[in-house]
């Protein structure tokens, strides 16, 4: 526990209190971060700073209010307080609206989750430049002469959070992270300039891949989109590969808070207990993940975390409730955030999966799309290959699939045995089957 | 940290996040009428002399650069939020911080910190000066302020409006929305607030200061018929005076999201491929910033990573078309009296009678280019370093009536109202949202149509206008955020209704 937030946070505690506040809540945020990018050899950026935030809410008289500032001086903060709950008074009453009940703070799991890398400290400027380099050096060689651009960036922090309550609530995280990216513009017939990108975000550095493997594959990646066209709209398998599965299940994913379903904002509202999705999904949340990057011990709530089955075999069984959403919707909380988000892999690479299949699209990449969690309806640019007896035989773009999520997930017929593992949601490549793309 | 790719997005939708509730929690200042302020806030509340400038500049150019500057940022944001008939959740946010900035060439070297002291501004500096390996430069003696127009001139300021004042607000609403139709379940209003002062001093000895505010009172409803439910939301804002906000405008905000949550009912999906598509005037010239405008933003095409890099002084689009990126229109939401490098405020020509004829610069590609900066020069806070980037973009009118543009179309769709969109700059390629359209069976509008995607090519779609509206119409929300390279800055856009030959349309029919 770092003392000097302790002592800050149980400052603002009290200091809310004397100012008429029943009951608050304090969030402190410490953070030290480091980037930096090369471009044509040279540095294009670099940047480094630390920011400290506080976020109070404020609970008096049966009102609530969220106040957020950087200005951490004490004098400053005496009359943002004091402003804070002058201000709260004078909005509309909600019982509903009180910190959570003690009893969910309690058992909280006693875990070591590696959030933080050893090796962080003795990270140089001079590991920094090198990283990056070395991306950029390998994009540029595998780009040869197609390079019109290359870009790599490396960025990393360390990261204290403290969650403190009125009512008995007291928890402290840290972390590193790191972020490594690279990305390459190349040269393609007429006009166009194919533009594509490779990254990996970690705790440690140890987990990340080789410099050069993400400077040869943003490059790759880059040079598999040469000569992209749309093709004529046609019913199709589809792969979507696997670090684009979040952008696409997060549309689903909208339907299921508590918010969500009290506001009557959910295609899944009522669907809990029923099968949503095909007997291959599988969903579960997972906070114990050692040196995941959604991990923790307790959430926004201060509830101890808990691992989830969220979709078992297709059949949903939990709504991700806050304790807010809980009182109005008088369901059992269970946490209002995910936190590392797993869909179990599957059996066979997709290189296995594409000859099987003969024909479809191997979807890399989104583009704008959006999704109504209301209905459920979504529609969403795509760019990946068209691929024929197993092997990519155009690059497309600038085509569409759109569906309602109820449907979309029941046609998932395979999921793949690739999981992305650079981001706090670790999802598989996954197949799906009659899938309409527009084109032509 | 960072976004993973350097796309670039647009959405419009107003999401009911944590922000905002009306506390002014500076006083002194802050109560003052605007147009009887003198310059030098940051003097008067923080002690920023110009000595002390000087001597941080001097710091940020240890180790040499083209130049250096600072920019300071003191920013207030208030939010009240109604949900099931109450006004029970407010929020706000302060954000006070000086980021430091090292120039050489197109080498940035950036430091921030939120501590207005001297060893803390010291410390960002000598990271700032990092990027350079050169001799020490030293910045200007004297610091004059820039002389600025205001296209925002307020008469009071929205932080110091009471909030009592404020209540009735997204009380009307509220109470507005379940009136207007029996099938509506859920309204969602609120009513958001935001005084962004910032002061530019660079090392040319030039100082420039701003009060930038931000306000919207927005509506979201859901309604509900035979055990279905659809959702739509409409708000009114920009860089308003609280005079704004008047029993016309919460009409006109509630009755655009109920009336748009009604229609979807009827709503069909359209059929999958490409066709013809009509833009209505006014919110839909997303389209215009994605597909065109980003294109035109300069960094990009000094990169040669933008398809517009070999177009200037070449025809891009038919005569009739005429494209300008406008920061001087009055309280438009992209609207800026300086830009956050200091260059002031003002109106750009990107496209004339189909000419390509400039991009959008900051200091740095109008050094590459040799030109003159536009005032386009952005970043998100004082935690980020300029880009260029759009402010209001707008295309003109032309000839052509609604109808005319429909029964021209005689086959496609109609597009009312978009929420999101995104543009790969490369290869042009971009996607929009279509949240509310109908469409055009006949060459007449028809059956409405709702949540789908539009795709296309940008300068392929700017050479596909072959019909433009007489019914210019600036969008008027305040909700207009404009994303690339992590970085979020608020903007502006209008357009006549147009008509743009051919699209794909993301249906589920093929």
């Amino acid at each position: 526990m770092n003392k000097e937030m302790f002592d800050l946070a149980s400052w603002v505690i009290k200091a809310s209190k004397s100012a008429g506040a029943d009951d608050c809540k304090v969030n402190l945020d410490n953070n030290r971060s480091v980037e930096i990018s090369y471009r044509d050899r040279q540095p294009e950026n670099i940047k480094e700073a630390s920011t400290k935030a506080l976020n109070i809410e404020i609970y008096a008289n049966g009102r609530f209010s969220q106040q957020s500032t950087s200005d951490l001086r004490k004098r400053a903060l005496q009359d943002f307080i004091a402003n804070a709950v002058a201000a709260t008074k004078l909005l509309a009453e909600d019982p509903i609206r009180t910190l959570p009940d003690p009893k969910y703070f309690q058992g909280r799991a006693e875990l070591e989750l590696e959030l933080v890398d050893p090796a962080y400290k003795s990270l140089t400027p001079e590991n920094r430049h090198e990283m990056v380099k070395r991306m950029e050096k390998a994009c540029l060689q595998e780009g040869g002469d197609k390079v019109i651009s290359v870009t790599a960036q490396e960025e990393d922090g360390f990261q204290e959070s403290l969650q403190m309550t009125s009512n008995g609530f007291a928890g402290f995280a840290q972390g590193t992270y790191y972020s490594v990216f690279a990305e390459m513009t190349a040269k393609d017939e007429g006009d166009r300039r194919p533009n594509s990108y490779s990254y990996a975000v970690a705790v440690s550095r140890k987990d990340l891949p080789s410099s050069e493997a993400i400077g040869v594959q943003a490059a790759q990646r880059t040079l598999a989109m040469l000569g992209a066209k749309k093709i004529k709209t046609a019913t199709l398998p589809v792969i979507i590969e696997n670090q684009n599965v979040g952008r696409m299940f997060g549309g689903f994913l909208a339907a299921m808070f508590g918010r969500s379903i009290q506001q009557k904002r959910s295609f899944l509202a009522d669907k809990k207990g029923q099968p949503v999705a095909s007997k291959l999904l599988t969903l579960i949340d997972d906070p114990f993940i050692k040196g995941g990057l959604g991990s923790r011990l307790f959430d926004g709530d201060g509830f101890s975390a808990k691992k989830r089955t969220m979709i078992e075999a297709g059949v949903l069984q939990e709504f991700f409730i806050d304790w807010y959403y809980s009182r109005k919707l008088g369901w059992e909380p269970t946490s209002g955030s995910a936190a590392n988000l797993v869909i179990p892999p599957g059996q066979r690479t997709v290189k296995a999966i594409m000859k099987d299949l003969g024909r479809g699209i191997l979807i890399n990449g989104f583009i704008g799309g959006n999704s109504n969690p209301t209905t459920g309806d979504t529609s969403i640019g795509i760019t990946g290959h068209l691929f024929e007896n197993g092997e990519p035989v155009q690059a497309v773009a600038e085509m569409n699939i759109a569906d309602n999520h109820l449907k979309f997930w029941n046609k998932l017929i395979e999921v793949a045995n690739d999981p992305f593992l650079y981001s706090s949601r670790r999802f598989p490549s996954l197949v799906f089957e009659n899938i309409v793309v527009s084109g032509l | 940290m960072s976004e993973m790719t350097r796309r670039s997005f647009l959405k419009t939708t107003a999401g009911v996040a944590a922000m905002g509730a009306a506390v002014p929690i500076i006083s002194g200042g802050w109560q003052q009428l605007l147009g009887a302020e003198k310059p030098g806030y940051f003097e008067r509340e923080f002690g920023i002399s110009d000595a002390l400038c000087q001597k941080v500049l001097a710091a940020a150019l240890a180790k040499g650069g083209d130049f250096a500057d600072l920019y300071f940022e003191h920013t207030v944001s208030n939010w009240i939020v109604l949900e099931d008939g109450k006004v029970n959740q407010a929020f706000s946010d302060v954000a006070l911080g000086v980021g430091i900035r090292t120039v050489k060439g197109d080498q940035v070297g950036y430091g921030f910190t939120q501590e207005l002291n001297e060893p803390s501004m010291l410390n960002a500096a000598a990271i700032a000066a990092t990027i350079a390996n050169g001799l020490q430069v030293k910045p200007a003696a004297k610091f004059a302020w820039l002389e600025t127009k205001n296209y925002y001139a307020l008469e009071k300021l929205l932080t110091a409006v009471k909030l009592e004042a404020k209540l009735p607000l997204v009380q009307k609403i509220n109470e507005k929305c379940f009136a207007l139709s029996p099938l509506v379940v859920k309204v969602n209003a609120s009513f958001h607030d935001q005084q962004k002062r910032i002061m530019v001093v660079n090392s040319e000895g030039v100082k420039a200061e701003d009060l930038q505010p931000r306000d919207y009172l927005t509506a979201f409803v859901v309604a509900e018929k035979n055990g279905r439910r659809e959702q739509a939301g409409w708000n009114l804002g920009g860089r308003q005076n609280f005079s704004f906000y008047t029993q016309k405008a919460i009409d006109e905000i509630a009755a655009k999201a109920v009336n748009d949550a009604l229609l979807l009912f009827d709503a069909v999906q359209p059929p999958a491929g490409e066709m013809p598509v009509v833009f209505a005037p006014g919110v839909t010239a997303i389209l215009l910033h994605e597909a065109i405008g980003h294109g035109m933003e300069a960094d990009f095409n000094r990169k040669k990573t933008s398809t517009y890099c070999t177009m200037i002084g070449k025809k891009v689009a038919e005569p009739f078309i005429t494209i300008i990126d406008d920061g001087t229109i009055p309280n438009q939401l992209g609207s800026i009296n300086i830009d956050d490098e200091g260059t002031p405020g003002q109106r750009t020509v990107l496209v004339e009678n189909g000419i390509l004829k400039s991009y959008m610069h900051d200091k740095i590609s109008a050094r590459y280019y040799q030109v003159q900066p536009t005032g386009s020069g952005r970043r998100e806070s004082y935690q980020h370093y300029v880009q260029p980037r759009m402010r209001n973009t707008i295309m003109l009118a032309g000839p052509a009536t609604r109808e005319d543009i429909i029964r021209s179309a005689q086959k496609g769709i109609y597009v009312e109202n978009v929420s999101n969109g995104q543009v790969n700059i490369g290869e042009g390629d971009f996607a929009f949202y279509v949240s509310q359209g109908r469409l055009i069976e006949n060459g007449k509008l028809t059956s409405t149509i709702k949540d789908i995607n539009i795709m296309g090519n940008g300068p392929k779609m700017l050479q596909d206008i072959t019909m433009l509206g007489n019914d210019f119409e600036l969008h008027r929300g305040g909700t207009g955020a404009c994303g690339k390279g992590g970085q979020s800055v608020p903007v502006g856009f209008g357009q006549p209704s147009c008509l743009v030959k051919s699209l794909t349309v993301g249906g589920v029919k093929s």
